[in-house]
């Protein structure tokens, strides 16, 4: 055993060591500041989002360039591991080799894989040193965002790849006669050290040896302290991360409001979040994709979902080493940093205390600004639930502090008393129906008879005269199918969703069990309804509260229609160029993108569907999300005029919506542009084919 | 035979209309029951001037309280006196006009004499000896009959519902002296601010002249302003689209996320009426839409809809209001 | 300080009222209650004042059937102290027969002020709040849409017809809230878990003698909404006569 021999010996256990010091505190700090939750079941669609979004990179590729870049260092990663377990193997036992234990075939390919990779990983550090350093993108600039963590990070893989390539390539040089084909790097590079010792080759590959096996220790234990933690979370964090499923994927959390004992709901700081959030704030890396997405942020208000991670993670930094009696905490220079890191206060013990993640590092105007589009959801290539916080936060501001903003009092004082977020007579909920000849559910229980399918009608196709006449067209389509349907009439309700997208769970469950009360009163089964947030509502969040029907949106349902042939139509009528606008809750919430474009097409002809560049699960939301239909947006540009614009740029004839809120929006950025362009629900548009 | 005391209310030293409209509602109930009327006036030195045109309304006597005291609204020795003059008089009705002052002053005096009131009323009759009277509930959407079975019963009649006719009686005049120091009131009025330089809120404005995106611009508002100062007691707002635009601050918007107004009259000019504007005004007593598109969903819930170019009407529903004003 | 609020349970008015079969009240079935508007500033108003001065105790009192509860727990969910209950079958129009009832309830209560809304939305009729302040014989201003306290001296401001009066007055004294003074707090879930633990005390309601009864109730006929009356400058001259003979409002 020679002296470097023991000294790497010592040197790996101390590494490991302080590592697994810090790992451990990450976690106890994780788990023992967050409210539990379980995260264990369905590990089916565990492992196979952590195949799809972890080991392929789905979302990563969404990025066109990053992507790639990013895919690339992730599996040179993952490939080049296995080197660099055989050369902490080889510090610990000398002279140890996969070569002894792998069969030969193999063990050239392991060669060559390593040398292929560790090429892929330079080059693509390179360009990604590059992006930061030079062209400097959008989303990865912001307030303090340190590019100073990112630029180490990238240098040091740089100087592993590096490190690795000349270690291979001494040895090749040393014994060339024992080197094979599969060493192509290798090979060419050992040229450039034809004419040196043996000696001088030695040291060379000795010096990149200690230098590649120390760095790869000092990178592990550098990623405790760095944004790059995410190296180590982002696979666990996929893996037990909901967004994807299992579950319903954008159902908000299921709140007990009659629990034994609960004191707080919501959460105003890191401690009522549950340790998930806080899993998400560690893997966090600060790329910004979800920030670049955000409808809030793109039109300039002061919403960062980014933000909310670094935050939160900044917050229970702060926190965690006192609540947890944890003294022997080192200075999280990197981890408390980052956007709104002046908000913290390290100082004393009672500021810190005192302090919470409400407020202190999340202003109230970042959280009513959040349309919940979930497009940083959707975006997020490690799987992170901003989303789940920003509700979280919303939650304690109603239900806790009874602080919103002004406006949308009277929409929830309106919920509570008349059932709709608009001070309308309920007594009015059927008027649109007048002389159509539509049975409510109660005159047809009383004739004895049942729907085939009840129609929720909604708010807006109740009382919004633009969205009358969606529900008038949507019904029409239903009497041309000949299919059997009712309403409810004066016993239709709000669903909730503005109330439960506003923080305020407790009007929401009102309003959600007496629905559920009148649903089940009638046996409904199938529900039609033309409203996104009633159709994800219904179907999606009934359930947390004992509801259960399938809900099918009417664009699903008229794609069925016609597919069964149920529908008579022109099949005629003039060549239009339409752009189809993709509601959040169809869409990024439910996966819905297809059925509308295809009921255009089948209803159309002739039509030709042009696409905006933000589209599908892409698309920009039109900005009445979240209960931001109820809220003033006098900050920035306004989301729906951003949208509009974009649409219209398709150079298309139609707009088309399938969602009565996107109508409002759309079609009143529309309004605002000369000519005006005709904004269309697509019911409508099918109502206008029908041949009776 | 139904006596009556009718409450004529002052301001400066001038009978105001609602005065003379309790007189002319006094008169109308004397005549049918073959009773008189005596009408009441408070006021500084030389309100007594005030009794000929009580008379010439139908005020068969007036009493007359003159003090330095009644010169601006002095609740607590108002209501000392009327009570005492009514306990001294034997009336089967009293009216008071249902008023910032009448709706402050009537109360006391029912509670002081123990005696039914009802305030905002549109008709009254007699039936025999049981005075029944309308009085619209719920906000005006239910009217209500109510019989007031008190010695005397005491009602406050509602503006613009009794128009003044002239009846001559012989108005005599009789002075009423305060009950106790009228200076030793403990709710005193300091001061009072009429009209002019202060902008009429949103939310109190009886008229309110409102735009949305049909006015194209901020400068085109100047012509609701117009409008605003031909009713004299209007103030201007606005829809989300156009203070979302900063055509007007967003403290002028009318509707879920504005102000939520009631006004007795709601003029909406180039407003479509979407939901969230319709949430905030519909309840309005008279709505009256301008609008160039006929299928707008305002001319819906409008009493009366013109289908124009606003460009042209409103300038001229300006003058023609001026004109309507100053005809009285 | 200690402050009593007098609070009304009214139903929802956005709806279309109909006549319940006996014919002199709204049939009540289907419709929501709530606090009436104008007493639930009074309740924030109090509350304005508790918020600066914690020492300050808001009680809240509502005459009519238990049904009130609902209405005294919502002001206790914004943040008052307890409650009282008057209990009566039903709430009496005459509101003398009611005042009668609360000023019994206040007299001996020792409060510095007694708030009411102005009047409430279903009678209309806005005369209790006035007619406690002259059975107590307090200093009473009505309407108010301002308040400044200052020790033992109040300032209000009312608005009147084309104006405001600035009213001066000692305490103790009853004021009745107008429009505009506050905007009341949306209770949160908290308060309202909170309210449940409340005290709330019920008494039978001792109501006056009744001169006033509603004899028959009935729907104002239909506004014929979605009238057009003609088009462009020709239809002025009928719209301004319309809105001078027919809705009385030029």
């Amino acid at each position: 055993m020679t002296v470097g021999h023991g000294v790497f010996i010592v040197i790996v256990v101390l590494a490991l060591s302080f590592f697994s010091y810090n790992a451990q505190r990450l976690i106890r700090y994780m788990m023992s500041i967050g409210q539990p939750e379980d995260r264990t079941g369905d590990p089916v669609t565990r492992i196979r989002n952590l195949f799809l979004i972890g080991l392929a990179q789905k979302k990563i590729l969404r990025d066109a360039v990053a992507g790639p870049l990013h895919a690339s260092v992730f599996w040179g990663f993952v490939v080049l591991t296995i080197g660099t377990a055989e050369i902490i193997v080889q510090g610990l036992v000398p002279g140890f080799s996969y070569a002894a234990i792998l069969p030969a075939p193999i063990y050239a390919f392991y060669i060559l894989s390593q040398e292929l990779f560790a090429l892929l990983v330079l080059a693509a550090v390179s360009v990604l040193l590059y992006r930061r350093i030079v062209v400097k993108p959008k989303r990865l600039q912001g307030d303090k965002v340190h590019s100073g963590d990112a630029i180490l990070i990238l240098s040091m893989i740089g100087a592993l790849m590096v490190s690795l390539i000349s270690l291979g390539a001494f040895s090749f040089a040393l014994r060339p006669e024992s080197g094979t084909m599969f060493q192509p790097v290798s090979l060419a590079l050992s040229h450039l050290f034809s004419g040196m010792s043996a000696g001088t080759l030695e040291a060379g590959r000795a010096t990149s040896w200690w230098f590649h096996a120390l760095l790869i220790l000092v990178f592990l234990n550098y990623l405790p302290y760095s944004k790059h933690l995410h190296v180590l979370t982002s696979l666990p964090n996929t893996y037990l991360s909901n967004t994807s499923g299992p579950g319903v994927k954008g159902a908000m959390s299921y709140m007990d409001l009659e629990a034994e004992g609960a004191e707080h709901f919501g959460a105003s700081d890191v401690t009522q979040l549950g340790w998930k959030s806080l899993l998400d704030s560690y893997s966090c890396t600060e790329c910004g994709r979800c920030t670049a997405v955000c409808p809030a942020n793109i039109t300039g208000k002061p919403l960062s979902p980014r933000k909310i991670m670094i935050n939160t993670r900044q917050r229970l930094m702060e926190l965690a080493p006192l609540a947890t009696g944890d003294f022997g905490e080192f200075e999280h220079h990197v981890l408390v940093a980052g956007e709104g890191a002046d908000a913290g206060d390290s100082g004393t013990t009672a500021s810190v205390l005192g302090n919470t993640l409400l407020d202190n590092y999340i202003t109230e105007e970042e959280l009513w600004a959040c349309t919940s589009c979930r497009a940083c959801v959707e975006e997020c290539p490690v799987s992170i639930d901003q989303l789940d916080i920003i509700n979280e936060l919303r939650r304690d501001l109603v239900l806790m502090e009874s602080r919103f903003p002004a406006e949308i009092q009277p929409a929830f004082e309106s919920l509570e008393r008349n059932g709709s977020p608009w001070a309308f007579d309920p007594g009015d909920r059927a008027k649109w129906a007048e002389g159509m000849d539509i049975p409510t559910m109660a005159e047809m229980v009383e004739r004895g008879e049942r729907p085939e399918v009840l129609f929720w009608v909604g708010c807006m196709g109740s009382f919004d005269d633009r969205a009358k006449k969606i529900a008038v067209a949507f019904a029409r389509v239903l009497q041309a199918a000949k299919v059997k349907f009712a309403i409810l009439g004066q016993e239709e309700k709000c669903n909730g969703d503005p109330a439960r997208r506003m923080g305020n769970e407790y009007l929401y469950q009102m309003l959600a069990r007496d629905n559920i009360e009148t649903l089940d009163r009638y046996g409904v089964q199938t529900i039609v309804t033309n409203c996104p947030h009633c159709f994800h509502q219904i179907g999606n969040e009934y359930p947390q509260l004992g509801g259960n029907y399938d809900v099918i949106h009417h664009s699903t349902y008229i794609e069925r229609l016609m597919e069964e042939n149920r529908l008579p139509l022109k099949g005629e009528g003039k060549a239009l160029t339409v752009a189809y606008h993709d509601s959040c809750y169809l869409g990024r919430y439910n996966d819905i993108y297809d059925a509308p474009r295809e009921t255009l097409k089948r209803a159309l002809p002739m039509v030709t569907l042009v696409e905006p560049p933000r589209t599908r699960s892409k698309a920009l939301c039109c900005g009445a999300g979240g209960g931001r239909m109820w809220m003033e947006e006098s900050v920035g540009k306004r989301i729906n005029a951003e949208r509009t614009e974009e649409l219209l740029a398709t150079g298309a004839d139609v707009l088309a919506v399938a969602c009565p809120f996107c109508m409002t929006m759309i079609g009143d950025g529309a309004k605002a542009q000369e000519p005006g362009v005709p904004v269309l629900d697509i019911s409508e548009v099918v109502a206008q084919q029908l041949a009776v | 035979m139904a006596n009556v005391f009718a409450f004529a209310e002052t301001r400066n030293g001038e009978l105001r209309k609602i005065g003379l409209e309790a007189v002319t509602a006094a008169r109308r109930i004397a005549d049918e029951t073959g009773g008189k009327v005596d009408a009441f006036v408070a006021g500084s030195a030389g309100i007594a001037a005030r009794a000929d045109q009580l008379a010439k309304y139908g005020a068969d006597a007036v009493i007359v309280a003159e003090h330095a005291e009644f010169a601006k609204y002095n609740p607590e020795a108002l209501a000392a006196i009327v009570a005492e003059r009514v306990r001294g008089g034997s009336y089967r009705v009293v009216l008071f006009p249902t008023s910032a002052l009448g709706s402050d002053l009537a109360p006391r005096v029912a509670a002081k004499l123990g005696v039914g009131l009802v305030t905002d009323v549109t008709e009254i009759k007699l039936d025999g000896d049981t005075v029944v009277v309308k009085h619209p509930v719920n906000i005006g959407k239910v009217i209500a009959t109510v019989k007031i079975a008190s010695h005397p019963a005491l009602i406050g009649i509602r503006a613009n519902m009794f128009t003044p006719v002239e009846k001559p009686h012989a108005g005599t005049v009789e002075r009423a002296e305060p009950v106790g120091d009228p200076a030793a009131s403990r709710v005193v009025v300091k001061e009072v601010k009429l009209g002019g330089g202060a902008k009429l809120d949103l939310g109190e404005a009886p008229v309110i002249v409102s735009g949305g995106r049909g006015l194209k611009g901020p400068e085109n508002f100047k012509m609701l302003e117009d409008l605003a100062a031909a009713f004299g007691n209007a103030a201007v707002g606005a829809t989300r689209v156009v203070t979302d635009e900063g055509w007007r601050p967003h403290s002028d918007q009318i509707g879920q996320t504005g102000r939520l107004v009631s006004p007795q009259l709601y003029i909406a000019v180039g407003i479509s009426g979407a939901i969230q504007h319709l949430a905030g005004m519909r309840t309005s007593r008279t709505i009256v839409a301008i609008n160039k598109d006929k299928e707008a969903p305002i001319f819906k819930i409008a009493d009366y809809g013109i289908v124009g170019d606003l460009f042209e009407v409103v300038p001229a529903l300006t003058a023609a209001v001026k004109e309507a004003k100053s005809r009285g | 300080m200690k402050i009593a609020v007098c609070i009304k349970r009214v139903p929802d008015m956005d709806v279309r009222f109909k006549i319940a079969p006996i014919g002199n009240a709204v049939d009540e079935a289907g419709l929501k209650f709530d606090m009436n508007d104008f007493d639930s500033w009074a309740v924030e108003a109090a509350l304005q004042i508790k918020d600066k001065d914690a020492a300050t105790e808001v009680v809240v009192v509502s005459l009519g059937p238990d049904a009130v509860q609902e209405t005294i727990r919502k002001a206790l969910a914004m943040g008052a102290d307890r409650g009282i209950e008057l209990k009566s079958d039903r709430i009496p129009f005459d509101g003398l027969a009611i005042a009668h009832a609360l000023a019994t309830e206040l007299k001996d209560g020792g409060f510095d002020l007694i708030l009411f809304g102005k009047q409430s939305a279903d009678s209309s009729n806005g005369v209790v709040g006035a007619m406690v302040g002259e059975l107590l014989g307090l200093p009473l201003v009505t309407s108010i849409s301002k308040l400044e306290l200052a020790g033992q001296t109040g300032l209000a401001k009312r608005e009147i017809e084309g104006g405001q009066e600035f009213v001066e007055f000692p305490l103790p004294a009853v004021l009745t809230i107008d429009q505009g003074l506050n905007t009341a707090r949306y209770p949160a879930l908290k308060g309202i878990m909170s309210a449940k633990k409340k005290p709330l005390e019920i008494k039978p309601a001792q109501l006056g003698e009744q001169s006033v009864s509603v004899v028959q109730m009935e729907l104002p006929p239909e506004r014929a909404a979605g009238r057009i009356i003609g088009e462009g400058v020709s239809a002025v001259p009928e719209l301004v006569r319309l809105l001078q003979t027919e809705a009385k409002v030029l």
